[in-house]
């Protein structure tokens, strides 16, 4: 109280102390950048050296040509949206399905509980394993990788739907009966709204387990896409390609569970 | 019972209601029969797990009872509708809406024009004194914010009867106070019929024009108490000898059966 007695000391301290954090945060920065670029150097100059074996481990300057060859040429580009494609559509169509049966599921006891016992066993299940099967009922092509993107993703997006809709609480569903609404209105008012961070979270789990389903699934061959590079440059020991190739994978990976974040704090607003 | 039965705006017949548990029936009321006449307020007190809550379940259409009657403007109640509304103990507000959004969402079966919903949302609000706030989601609202919004909900509606499940039981003893004294001056100016249930002796004289103590397990109605106070009341009635000679008469009914509780 004495502080803010004096006219504006209160406010100066206040803009005094977030300089502070300011300052604290971007010397923190500056601290990870050095790290990192630290960590670089150590692995460039061991790998010139000698120290590593450059076959298996590359080094920092070979990876960063193969990266920016990739993406001046335009095959970076190319392979993304072949990868993109599958990923897009099965994921879309994952989220879609997937909400309307978990929610089904929690809004409607007997469905929830027959079906129950089939998601937790798929959802256990190490979907990928299906992956020979779907080749040959659909071939090498959209069509597989499609579906086993939507096998992978859909089943926590189930999962989470179903709790979400089974945990609306008790109180929020009175409250809505009380003034008379109908099943319709207390499914789109009350129970839609009240699973939403649940399904969120399915889709956030989805968004990683896709892009693992895409990529491995393209190793299995085709003639592009992200995946399908990783394997055809580790066949041919073009290791800084390989390299520049995960690398690609984790940015575009990164991208989407960025994405997705931002989305779930945005609709997830009033929690 | 000096009600003549006919005016009465709901009424209460030799109700019954047990629950099965995995040791038996568990009685929770035992043939309640009481009514409540167009604009006023009856309290009914008692021990917590005395079958209050349950019985305005009942009368809002929320539960079924096993024997006996509920009627509504002379209509048997056989399921929830606008015409009674509820202010919850624990508010039951939507998270997800904004204050004006929850005011509004007690109207959706009413089939009103917007802007009536629109002008009745904007009364319901200024009356609770929540005006200002019609865009804050619930989670930055104080406990008796919060419950202000869930009276301006039922109020929306206009109800033939609203049913108040220990509306301050959750906020603390000073707002407590404050939404008292505010909840009877709305509902009296609005003249609204109103059935609170509480276990607060002096919530339940405060704001009733009649006051019902119930035993507790299996309720039952032990005796009714006028309250003779005019209103509107303020704060300081609390204090008067009628008063504390009322709460001295309620409390000697009610200690037997809290002792038989504990």
């Amino acid at each position: 109280m004495v502080f803010v007695a004096k006219s504006g000391s209160g406010v100066d301290m206040i803009s005094a102390k977030a300089k502070a954090r300011q300052t604290a945060k971007r010397n923190e920065l500056l601290l990870s950048l050095v790290i990192f670029l630290a960590l670089m150097l150590a692995w460039e100059s061991a790998g010139r050296m000698g120290y590593v074996n450059t076959f298996f481990f590359s080094w920092p300057s070979a990876i960063g040509a193969q990266c920016w060859k990739l993406l001046v040429s335009g095959a970076l580009w190319s392979n993304l949206l072949v990868t993109a494609y599958a990923y897009c559509i099965g994921v879309f169509v994952a989220v879609i399905a997937g909400s309307i049966l978990g929610l089904a599921m929690g809004w409607w006891k007997t469905f929830g509980s027959i079906v129950d016992p089939y998601v937790v066993f798929f959802s256990a299940m190490p979907r990928i394993a299906l992956y020979p099967l779907l080749l040959m009922i659909f071939g090498i092509n959209d069509l597989s990788r499609i579906v086993i993107v939507i096998i992978g993703v859909i089943f926590p997006v189930i999962f989470n739907a179903y709790m979400g809709a089974k945990q609306t609480p008790r109180l929020l569903i009175d409250a809505a009966n009380v003034f008379g609404y109908s099943s319709n209105q207390l499914f789109l008012h009350v129970i839609f709204p009240a699973s939403l961070p649940y399904l969120i979270a399915g889709v956030r789990t989805g968004v990683t387990l896709g892009m693992i389903m895409v990529v491995v699934a393209e190793f299995f061959g085709g003639s592009s896409g992200l995946g399908q590079n990783i394997a055809q440059t580790a066949q041919l020991y073009k290791t800084a390609e390989l390299y520049a190739w995960v690398l690609y994978t984790s940015l575009f990976a990164l991208i989407l569970v960025k994405g997705a974040d931002m989305f779930e704090r945005w609709a997830m607003r009033w929690t | 019972m000096m009600n003549t039965h006919s005016a009465a705006r709901l009424q209460v017949k030799d109700l019954v209601k047990a629950f099965d548990t995995p040791d038996g029936s568990l009685p929770v009321l035992d043939h309640i029969s009481f009514s409540l006449n167009a604009g006023e307020i009856v309290t009914i007190v008692g021990a917590s797990g005395s079958g209050k809550t349950t019985l305005l379940r009942m009368i809002a259409g929320l539960d079924t009872p096993d024997s006996g009657q509920l009627l509504l403007n002379g209509h048997a109640i056989t399921k929830p509708g606008p015409d009674r509304a509820m202010i919850f103990q624990q508010f039951g507000l939507m998270p997800w809406l904004n204050v004006r959004d929850n005011v509004n969402f007690g109207m959706h079966v009413l089939g009103l024009s917007d802007e009536e919903r629109q002008a009745r949302t904007a009364d319901a609000i200024e009356r609770v004194g929540l005006k200002g706030f019609e865009t804050f989601l619930p989670k930055n609202l104080s406990g008796g914010m919060q419950q202000r919004v869930g009276i301006a909900r039922a109020l929306a509606v206009r109800p033939d009867v609203l049913l108040c499940d220990e509306p301050f039981a959750a906020v603390d003893a000073m707002t407590r106070q404050v939404m008292q004294t505010d909840l009877l001056n709305i509902v009296t100016a609005q003249g609204t019929t109103a059935l609170l249930v509480t276990h607060d002796i002096e919530e339940a004289l405060f704001l009733g024009d009649r006051v019902l103590v119930f035993s507790s397990r299996p309720a039952r109605l032990i005796h009714e108490f006028q309250v003779p106070v005019p209103k509107p009341r303020q704060h300081e009635v609390r204090t008067t000898a009628q008063f504390q000679d009322l709460r001295g008469q309620v409390w000697s009914l009610l200690q037997n059966q809290a002792r038989e509780l504990i």
